[in-house]
């Protein structure tokens, strides 16, 4: 509790710090590209169109998800799951890639995974409200269901920092991890519901899947644009989530605050 | 007079693992059968005030890169205390910049980093690029610097940030004779504004006019500690006396000065817990254990009901 405070409150006093790294971050990152900060919305693009070919037209032959058609269903969960999967690998990777940076002044470094955060917020922003417009457009939208938006952005938020502050801090002990998560990121997005509907899934087999906490993300996005069902409505799955995502919050911060004073010697 | 940094009784100590796993085990397992210690600093204890200028001597090994980490508060110390009272500041040659960006951006990335806002960053720019002095090249990427290039960028953002202490680490061994001039006058600067300066160098006439008091490690003990001139004096015939040695001498010198290294540190009092942190322990147990349970419980709940 008391790591978690420690944690917490620098989040909020070095939140113009965030900010300043974060925009020079984006600067630079795409300085040496001809294409520059394009590529932050070429590559979501590309994947998109890649995944709405094979598994739209491909192999469900182009046939809707209910009433709504199957490009938009895959939208609403793939975009959501376009910016955890590169924030989970450079979330993980935040810490020991500044390392040699920060080691030679006093840094907040459990700042880090927020930076890493707020780096690919702005193309995760732009395609979110093209997605929604897009869904307005085609006559599919839920309505009153969309408030609850800013409640599973909020769920997002917390559980994706809870893991990458975990995995940052635990890849400088052992750099494996970094490869770890890679992995897992890349064959979550088939454990999830992205890119197939579940519907037809043995129920049982749906909860096991249910218990990793991004389904309840991407799923509530989803619920939120074209769906037609509260948050509140499973207030078990919801109990559920979110003692995963503070456990992994309270775990996280108690082990970052015990080690990031050993950080320079770990490495 | 405020001592500016306080060392007491500083050991810092370095396990050597033979195994990367080893490593592991001694973080999560608590392994009772405890790694082979190197002592990097054995029992330092000093105090610097404020204005005073440090040298820092010795030979290779001896511990004086350690602890200007130690000043600069980057690595902790394994026993003791270290107390520092000020904003410290290390410039080193491998100051972590960041290769792939220019030289501009460097600066601004070592500023934001340092708390600094995109004006008062403006407003330093000029300065810092003109003490760098690397001409155009502060728009080439880090990598393609060469050392002398780098270690004046690092040095040129690093008092420009207006540290209180300053710790100098052989930063200036690869300036030629203009910016060896132009960063004794820096420090001279801040030196007049009573900052204070540890200044590591293997160069004794830097030392010998720059310093006030100088700090001489052997084998990561303290062998003297004093005015500069006195202290001086006898390292520079120490080292005379050493390099006069037969080769083989030398060898048998150094060795048992490393193992003397890897010799127990003598424990003076046994070393008390922290008092009062216990219940903040059981608050962050307790919270992790409830979330473990509700998840479980809801977890078998969702299993239930279908």
């Amino acid at each position: 509790m008391i790591a978690l405070s420690t944690v917490l409150k620098e989040q909020v006093s070095h939140i113009r710090l965030i900010f300043r790294v974060s925009v020079n971050d984006i600067k630079s990152r795409y300085q040496s590209h001809y294409l520059g900060g394009l590529w932050q919305f070429l590559n979501p693009l590309l994947q998109i169109s890649v995944y709405w070919f094979v598994f739209g037209l491909g192999i469900r032959g182009g046939s809707p998800v209910g009433d709504v058609p199957f490009f938009l269903w895959l939208i609403t969960g793939l975009i959501p799951w376009l910016y955890i999967a590169p924030v989970l690998n450079q979330g993980t990777k935040s810490i020991s890639s500044k390392i040699n940076m920060v080691s030679k002044m006093k840094f907040p470094v459990s700042i880090l995974p927020t930076i890493a955060m707020l780096n690919n917020v702005v193309p995760f922003v732009v395609m979110m409200t093209i997605g929604i417009i897009l869904v307005i457009v085609n006559g599919v939208f839920s309505g009153i269901y969309i408030l609850q938006l800013p409640y599973y952005l909020l769920c997002m938020a917390v559980l994706v920092y809870s893991v990458t502050l975990l995995t940052a801090t635990l890849s400088i002990v052992a750099r494996d991890i970094q490869l770890v998560v890679q992995s897992i990121v890349r064959f979550m997005m088939f454990l999830l519901p992205i890119l197939w509907n579940m519907s037809n899934l043995n129920a049982v087999l749906i909860v096991f899947l249910k218990l990793n906490p991004f389904f309840y993300i991407i799923e509530g996005v989803r619920a939120s644009i074209i769906g037609h069902t509260w948050f509140f409505e499973d207030m078990t799955y919801t109990v559920y989530f979110w003692s995963i995502a503070l456990l992994l919050l309270v775990v996280a911060s108690s082990l970052h605050v015990k080690f990031r004073n050993h950080f320079v010697d770990l490495m | 007079m405020e001592p500016k940094v306080i060392f007491k009784d500083v050991s810092k100590s370095y396990k050597i693992y033979n195994k990367q796993s080893d490593k592991l085990k001694e973080l999560f397992l608590f392994n009772r059968r405890k790694a082979k210690q190197f002592h990097a600093l054995r029992h330092i204890s000093f105090e610097v005030y404020e204005g005073e200028v440090v040298g820092v001597v010795g030979l290779n090994g001896a511990g004086k890169s350690t602890l200007s980490n130690l000043v600069a508060q980057i690595i902790p110390p394994s026993t003791g205390e270290v107390i520092i009272n000020g904003e410290p500041s290390l410039i080193a040659i491998a100051i972590g910049l960041n290769n792939q960006l220019s030289g501009i951006d460097n600066i601004k990335m070592k500023c934001l980093m340092h708390g600094l806002n995109n004006e008062e960053i403006q407003r330093l720019m000029p300065s810092i690029m003109e003490f760098a002095d690397i001409g155009d090249f502060i728009h080439q990427p880090v990598k393609n610097y060469s050392s002398g290039m780098k270690s004046r960028l690092g040095f040129a953002i690093s008092i420009h940030t207006n540290p209180d202490i300053l710790i100098v680490d052989e930063a200036l061994s690869v300036g030629d004779k203009t910016f060896y001039r132009k960063c004794i006058d820096k420090m001279n600067e801040f030196k007049e504004r009573g900052k204070t300066i540890f200044f590591i160098s293997h160069s004794e006439s830097q030392v010998r006019n720059f310093c006030d008091k100088v700090l001489w490690l052997e084998y990561g003990e303290v062998r003297q500690f004093g005015e500069s001139a006195a202290v001086l004096d006898e390292y520079t015939r120490y080292v005379k006396d050493f390099n006069a040695m037969p080769n083989g001498d030398k060898k048998l010198f150094k060795e048992a000065g490393l193992k003397r290294q890897y010799e127990p540190l003598v424990q003076k009092e046994p070393r008390q817990k922290p008092q009062g942190g216990g219940w903040k322990k059981a608050i962050e147990y307790t919270t992790a254990f409830v979330l473990y349970v509700a998840a479980l419980i809801s977890a078998f709940l969702m299993l239930w009901n279908v």
